[in-house]
């Protein structure tokens, strides 16, 4: 699909080196809907969130369809990952109490993950997480659940211990506890949503901009002849791209997911 | 923000145009917000209500079995050494009723043995005085022979010496003398 | 000033970028220093390292947004 955007623009294989999209934002923007029901339309990226949503419910239903005793390969796959996300991160993060948090942890981990990996998956070739909406809904429930969680445990000094700091000497006190403030209500919800976007949307670009130019050059070899060879770089460089990109999408979606259990962390225990 | 930055940085035209596309990117689309709305609020509600029970239910099912496990294995393990027990009992019990038994054949064997020589030695010393007593009659038989022959022989040769100058008791008492000789050196 | 073209936006995330990557790479360095040092205190510090990722990372996300924004 990409590769198609790619090979539409003006980008002669003959001039140039490497063939970049002209414009960045039509890798991202599916605006014309696939089909509609109502009002509603499904785009592109909409009818993705959903097959992720079901790719999701089938991986775990497919886990735990049964009360194995002795569990397949594939079984023992979604154990570990349910044991990871609620021993390691809920547990290990939050502390003993954390297992409460855990549907929500796993839930973010496994749709975030699968939202990246379609970044690879050939066919889709497309990171749900890389437009805005999923990441910062994902960041605003996680942000809702540790303010509510804060008042909940702590009351109003919730607030006030961030804004008023007592270890920080008086005279910073106001401008630590503005700081603070900022960063806790503000930026928190907003790098937690911009990180993983902004992972996903270099990945994707880089993959496209190397894969893309590599296919235009080897498809052009009638056309251009010993210089599609300069494709060879480029998709050599995209292949190796693609493993790291493996990396990163794995990566992102526990760090979304150790973050948000860190500043439920805190709200649930502020004088850490 | 765009109003109060675009002045400062002095863009070229074309790039102003870029810039409205450029916050698109950053502004999350209605409908994608919805659809994923939707599609999380189903994941939480699946992983919530179905996922963390039914991986509980899994978890405590292979403790429970694991634990059955560990208890039936205790009670073979336990099985098991009493049934050692018992054979190593019966081994026992076995290898001295074989001792026994080995014992009693050989005092049987000893005493068949001790049996066997006695009578074969029995045997032998009535067979040797047999023997003895046989040999002791053929030999008196011979000597009475020989004393009988001798005495007609002599008589006879002596006749023919001394043709009767010797008389009838004389010559009696000749051949008893030689015949005693005879008997001694034979003795 | 008036003779400016192109995306000066780039050169703004590029120096956005130069702090929190000098940054990250001292949190991440002493994180790989604490844990070979106490290795059965590895989890907290790699929890922490993340925290303090995050927390440094935070300005070239920012940067990042307003690449996107100028």
């Amino acid at each position: 699909m990409d590769v198609l955007i790619l090979a539409s623009e003006s980008c002669d294989p003959a001039t140039e080196i490497i063939c970049a999209p002209e414009n960045v934002i039509e890798l991202f923007e599916f605006t014309e809907p696939l089909f509609s029901i109502g009002p509603f339309d499904f785009t592109r990226t909409v009818v993705l969130t959903f097959l992720a949503m079901f790719i999701v419910l089938a991986l775990l239903f497919m886990g735990f369809r049964k009360t194995r005793v002795v569990p397949t390969k594939f079984g023992v796959a979604m154990e570990s990952v349910v044991s990871f996300v609620r021993d390691d991160v809920a547990k290990g993060t939050i502390g003993p109490d954390g297992s409460k948090y855990s549907p929500y942890l796993l839930s973010i981990f496994m749709f975030i993950l699968v939202a990246n990996l379609f970044e690879l998956t050939p066919g889709i070739n497309f990171p749900l997480t890389s437009r805005m909406a999923i990441p910062l809904m994902l960041a605003v429930v996680t942000w809702l659940i540790f303010v509510i969680v804060g008042f909940a445990k702590n009351g109003l000094h919730y607030v006030l211990d961030i804004a008023w700091p007592k270890s920080v000497p008086l005279a910073l006190r106001w401008l630590v506890g503005l700081i603070e403030l900022v960063s806790v209500f503000v930026l928190r919800p907003i790098t937690l949503a911009v990180r993983l976007f902004a992972n996903l949307v270099a990945g994707h670009l880089m993959l496209t901009l190397l894969l893309g130019s590599g296919w235009i050059f080897f498809a052009a070899v009638g056309d251009i002849g010993v210089r599609s060879v300069i494709g060879l770089p480029w998709f050599a460089f995209g292949l190796l791209i693609f493993v790291f990109e493996f990396v990163v999408a794995v990566l992102q979606a526990y760090i979304f997911t150790l973050l948000s259990a860190v500043y439920i962390q805190t709200s649930v225990h502020p004088e850490h | 923000m765009i109003q109060f930055l675009a002045p400062i940085l002095v863009l070229a035209e074309e790039a102003v145009v870029e810039e409205s596309s450029g916050i698109d990117l950053l502004l999350p689309e209605s409908s994608e917000l919805i659809a994923g709305i939707i599609a999380f609020s189903i994941i939480f509600f699946f992983v919530w209500k179905w996922v963390i029970p039914a991986a509980d239910k899994t978890l405590a099912a292979r403790q429970e079995a694991i634990t059955g496990q560990l208890t039936q294995a205790e009670t073979t393990k336990q099985e098991a050494a009493s049934l050692l027990d018992d054979y190593k009992k019966q081994l026992a019990q076995a290898k001295s009723e074989a001792n026994t038994i080995v014992e009693n054949a050989r005092e049987a064997g000893d005493a068949l043995r001790t049996d066997m020589v006695g009578k074969a030695e029995a045997d032998a010393e009535s067979i040797r005085v047999k023997a003895r007593s046989d040999a002791a009659a053929e030999r008196d038989r011979a000597a009475t022979q020989i004393k009988d022959e001798v005495a007609a022989l002599s008589l006879e040769l002596a006749q023919k010496v001394v043709a009767g100058t010797v008389d009838e008791s004389a010559q009696q008492a000749l051949v008893d003398r030689y015949i005693d000789d005879v008997g001694n050196l034979e003795a | 000033m008036e003779e400016i073209k192109g995306a000066i936006a780039l050169i703004g995330y590029g120096l956005a970028a130069i702090g929190p990557g000098i940054g990250i790479g001292i949190v991440v360095g002493n994180a790989i220093q604490a844990m070979a040092r106490q290795p059965e205190a590895a989890g907290m510090a790699r929890t922490t390292m993340f925290l303090g990722i995050a927390f440094t990372e935070a300005l070239a996300l920012i940067g990042f947004v307003l690449f996107f924004i100028a």
